[in-house]
């Protein structure tokens, strides 16, 4: 007993000090301030150098140069900006991570939330054409986590016809495409058929990307999406009963 | 009859060498002994201060820290430091965490006391009066001598352990419940022991006495 006492004093005594405030926060080393005074509070963070997180260091971003960032810092921020502080509060996202191709598994993506670090990662290299609604997925993500309560899968299942199916997991499909469907039929994309979360999340992006006049003529023509609308709807009303689509 | 020698220039020029060595040799080792030679303290008897009641004296190894306590941004957490205050419970607790020039951290009134530390514990102990809920929900800057109570990982695990910042921290703002400020002997903190390759202090410095003005 006191040699294991005395091994773990050693490792205390010698741990390297990390005096560093935003990694005591959210875990996250090589990060720095980008900018903290914002209307809604949300904290943004850049990675001074590569960064690897995970048990398994499987999650990994790189830095990023500073006319890039400053430039996909405006897009962010506005996109963010749709999000009063109330808002961001229920749901638990408080700082943003921006970094560039960020990875798990060796697999590109072009965010990664986190509910209980209150944090997004965002990829800022990520494919343009798609980079502001995604934005809004991975926000759905930070809620899916943070009210699991609310979002039932098996509910959900039931909006699609009886013979389709969703893979085991987002990333064990070849179902990607983030491009919406001109004739969505039940999916707003086909990454929408990889999973039922992925699925939601694409939903509540659509919602907040497109005007209300696309989404009322989606709702109008495909009865399986109107239903995932409302019930996303109903379902953020929940969380935060000023929040306006 | 016994010559008188005189000393020669560079023989004088030696002695004065040597008186100026001794002298220098002795003041720094007073200077390095006594780490609270140039550090102001502050008798609160001589302040006037605008809140009385919400005055707490914090006394440590270099002399009095004067802090005000703002019950009106955290209620819950300033009552329940005051209960603790009041009961002289923070008397002889160390300041098991301390990075230099950016906080010290003390009140871990299970396994930092002076009489019964345990190094593989400090930093977990309870006070006996159970976990209160964060209270970051109103404007606080957290510029230094800001004085915040300290929680696991996790919000709502307030107990006893506070830290007190030494540099500005504009991130701890919503994270940590903010019960007060410094307002006299920031310096003081300053110069609690510290290390260089840890936060986790070895034979570390320890409250003498935390009491209200009156």
């Amino acid at each position: 007993m006191n040699l294991f006492k005395a091994i773990l004093l050693l490792i205390i005594f010698i741990t390297p000090l990390k005096a560093n405030t935003i990694y005591n926060l959210i875990k996250i080393p090589n990060l720095e301030i980008y900018e903290i005074n914002t209307k809604n509070k949300l904290k943004y963070f850049y990675a001074t150098s590569l960064f690897r997180l995970g048990v398994q260091k499987n999650i990994v971003c790189l830095n990023s140069n500073k006319k890039d960032l400053e430039k996909k810092y405006k897009t962010i921020y506005k996109t963010l900006s749709r999000y009063s502080y109330d808002y961001l509060k229920k749901i638990n996202l408080k700082y943003i991570v921006l970094c560039e191709n960020l990875s798990i598994s060796g697999i590109n993506t072009a965010g990664i939330p986190d509910n209980i670090m209150k944090t997004l990662i965002l990829d800022i290299k990520f494919n343009e054409d798609y980079f502001e609604r995604v934005i809004h997925h991975e926000v759905f993500h930070i809620i899916n986590g943070q009210h699991k309560e609310l979002f039932d899968e098996n509910e959900w299942i039931e909006f699609n016809n009886s013979e389709f199916k969703y893979a085991k997991c987002s990333t064990c499909t070849k179902k990607l495409g983030l491009e919406t469907y001109k004739k969505t039929n039940g999916f707003f994309t086909e990454y929408s058929k990889s999973t039922a979360s992925e699925d939601m999340a694409e939903v509540y992006s659509h919602i907040i990307f497109l005007n209300k006049k696309k989404i009322d003529k989606i709702r109008n023509s495909d009865p399986i999406l109107n239903n995932k609308i409302s019930y996303i709807e109903n379902k953020i009303k929940k969380i935060d009963n000023s929040f306006t689509f | 009859m016994i010559k008188k020698i005189k000393a020669s220039t560079s023989e004088k020029i030696i002695l004065i060498f040597l008186v100026i060595l001794l002298i220098s040799t002795l003041g720094t080792y007073f200077i390095i002994k006594n780490k609270c030679l140039f550090i102001k303290s502050f008798d609160p008897k001589n302040i006037n201060f605008k809140n009385p009641n919400n005055i707490a004296i914090l006394n440590v190894p270099c002399g009095n820290v004067i802090i005000e306590l703002y019950p009106k941004v955290s209620p819950n957490g300033v009552e329940r430091f005051i209960t603790l205050i009041k009961s002289s419970a923070y008397d002889d607790v160390a300041f098991h965490r301390v990075i230099e020039n950016k906080l010290v951290q003390a009140g871990d009134l299970e396994f930092g006391r002076k009489e019964a530390l345990d190094y593989g514990k400090i930093g977990t102990g309870k006070s006996g009066l159970g976990i209160i809920k964060s209270e970051i929900e109103n404007e606080f800057n957290y510029t230094k001598g800001s004085v915040g109570l300290a929680r696991t990982f996790k919000n709502d695990t307030e107990d006893s352990q506070f830290f007190i910042i030494l540099q500005d921290e504009p991130l701890f703002e919503g994270e940590y419940t903010p019960v007060g400020k410094v307002i006299y002997g920031l310096e003081i903190l300053k110069k609690i022991k510290h290390q260089r390759h840890s936060e986790y202090i070895l034979r570390p410095d320890f409250i003498n006495t935390f009491r209200m003005l009156d």
